[in-house]
């Protein structure tokens, strides 16, 4: 490409064309700002900061009171040992859902996304500010949650495996993250998005055992959960947590998840749409 | 002031025979179109006669079924990252940040178009929010709200900038202050691509303009051109209560005379003796004088009734 017209008036920017600073300066300056632009939009909105950081405690507490004290029959393990991950997982999968649902539905409705799309800022520039802004959400989120589950109100004691929670929260939060893609893709409303989130999210969360230990389910529940994400997203989440079952499990988990995440992934591309219009 | 000359010389838009339709209907039927670098070019027509879908297949958001699109001598479809930034671009729907204020709403947009900071700076004082930086652009009026997607259009400073209906909800100061920014664009030498219902505004701003109706230009020129080619015809309003109706048909030169409102409407070809004639009749106080307008040929050709 050569240079630009315009020579007259403005000694403003240097035209485009004209400028050619080093590509991966000009790449982070894109991200970065719009990663800022998504924290302030972020923690400007209180509704969202409760529903992703207060909701699940509030889960946490009334649980806790529930159960407080009591063990599993079936397997002799505290309630709050499923709880915990379990509410957490769930809380982490439903702030991923509901974040970029709102966001991709609110882009597009609101010709961000056009404007975006007329900018030389790459695709994968703008899905990665957002994917690591989710990343992070998602880490605080669980880092806040499981101090508190850890008071001895809650009487959680995290076993030495807890670190393994990480790659199964990143996994989680990225299969989570695809299906808010394709719920904010399909909802054309904030209304239609919270509606659709929730009919996936609410029956999920109970049939994967966030709220009620699984063992202590009927057979039948717990094979439906099988095919579900949540299931494979609390069972890594409590077996790294919680040092039950130990790495076996995690791995299983991980696979699971994957395996969700890239079939949500390829739906999620399949189904994105830039504009409302046909 | 003309367009300075470069390297990429030639003209801004070129659009050869482009066919786009939506099912059975022809959003865009046929239209070839050159537009010069430099010019303030007007896309006039009813809502639905394709001016929009015909300035997205300029900008590269959509693409047309048949035909070729040469915008800066690059092809906008696929989507080209060389191109983008040479193109600015204002949405109808204002598209903004949620929860920004008007001033990181414009950083960000100019940080997509890797622009500085600064940059923003100046676009709020292009299209005069600089004392509304920091209010959120939710809190926004209309006004404001539309001149905030035009300077997120500006902010990058392209060749060639496509503005979609920009003073549709702007007050009449706002307006006129918006005239001066675009004009001061075209001085510095870009290439304006818009599309406005207000005809007196295409008159006023427009090297040329074209009359789309149902997917085809049905006039392209200067709007002076388009004026003059479509009628001779000048029109004397009389106030009513001084000229009968009988009175005004008997002057010699009057085409025809209706009553409208509180005015005798007199149409002529030849103003100067019609108005010598009622000056003697009724006196010349009060009496307006209507030219064509493009307005008028808008009208004309797009078959709605006068108003």
């Amino acid at each position: 490409m050569s240079t630009t017209s315009a020579s007259g008036t403005q000694p403003t920017t240097p035209g485009p064309g004209t400028s050619t600073p080093p590509a991966r300066t000009r790449a982070m300056s894109a991200y970065s700002a719009l990663s800022q632009a998504g924290y302030k939009a972020y923690t400007r909105d209180r509704t969202t900061l409760f529903f992703t950081f207060a909701f699940p405690l509030l889960f946490l507490v009334v649980f806790g009171l529930i159960f407080h004290g009591m063990t599993v029959e079936e397997s002799g393990r505290p309630y709050i040992n499923y709880i915990a991950p379990g509410v957490l997982s769930w809380g982490v999968a439903n702030a991923a859902v509901f974040g970029v649902g709102f966001v991709i539905m609110q882009w597009r409705r609101d010709d961000i996304l056009r404007l975006i799309r007329m900018t030389p800022t790459p695709l994968p520039t703008i899905l990665g500010s957002r994917y690591v802004l989710a990343l992070a959400i998602g880490t605080v989120q669980a880092a806040m949650f499981i101090l508190v589950a850890m008071l001895p109100f809650f009487g959680l004691e995290p076993a030495g495996s807890w670190p393994l929670a990480l790659p199964v929260l990143f996994l989680g939060i990225t299969a989570f993250l695809a299906v808010g893609v394709i719920v904010g893709s399909f909802a054309r409303t904030p209304e239609a998005v919270a509606a659709v989130a929730n009919c996936l999210m609410v029956p999920m969360a109970f049939l994967s055992g966030s709220f009620f230990p699984l063992d202590a389910m009927p057979g039948w529940m717990q094979n439906v959960s099988l095919v579900l994400p949540l299931r494979y997203f609390n069972d890594g989440i409590s077996a790294a947590i919680t040092g039950d079952g130990g790495g076996g499990d995690i791995l299983v988990a991980c696979g699971g998840i994957t395996a969700f995440a890239v079939v949500f992934g390829a739906i999620a591309l399949k189904t994105f749409r830039w504009s409302d219009q046909s | 002031m003309t367009p300075t000359p470069t390297g990429t010389d030639g003209p801004a838009v070129v659009l050869d025979t482009i066919h786009k339709r939506y099912g059975e209907k022809r959003a865009v039927d046929g239209i070839s179109l050159t537009v010069p670098r430099g010019e303030f070019f007007g896309l006039l027509g009813p809502n639905g006669a394709g001016k929009t879908t015909l300035v997205e297949i300029m900008e590269g958001l959509r693409r047309p079924d048949s035909g070729s699109v040469t915008v800066l001598g690059r092809h906008p479809w696929p989507r080209d990252p060389e191109l983008l930034p040479r193109l600015g671009v204002q949405t109808q729907a204002s598209a903004f940040f949620v929860r920004l204020t008007a001033r990181e709403h414009l950083e960000t947009v100019a940080a997509l178009y890797r622009a500085d900071r600064a940059a923003a700076e100046r676009g709020l004082a292009a299209v005069g929010l600089t004392e509304q930086r920091d209010v959120r652009v939710d809190d926004l009026s209309g006004g404001q709200r539309q001149r905030l997607a035009i300077a997120s259009a500006l902010v990058h400073d392209p060749e060639l900038i496509f503005l979609d209906e920009p003073t549709a909800a702007l007050d009449p100061q706002a307006r006129r202050a918006l005239w001066q920014v675009l004009r001061a664009l075209k001085g510095a030498g870009r290439t304006i691509v818009y599309t406005t219902h207000h005809l007196d505004e295409a008159e006023a701003l427009c090297d040329r303009v074209a009359i789309v109706i149902d997917g085809r230009i049905v006039a392209l020129d200067s709007p002076g051109k388009l004026v003059a080619a479509s009628s001779s015809v000048t029109r004397l309003l009389v106030p009513a209560e001084r000229l009968s109706l009988g009175d005004a048909q008997a002057i010699p030169g009057v085409l025809r005379a209706t009553e409208d409102g509180d005015s005798i409407v007199l149409e002529t070809e030849d103003s100067g003796p019609v108005l010598s004639a009622v000056d003697a009749l009724a006196g010349l106080h009060g009496v307006q004088t209507r030219t064509a307008s493009l307005e008028d040929v808008y009208l004309e050709l797009t078959g709605s009734p006068r108003s």
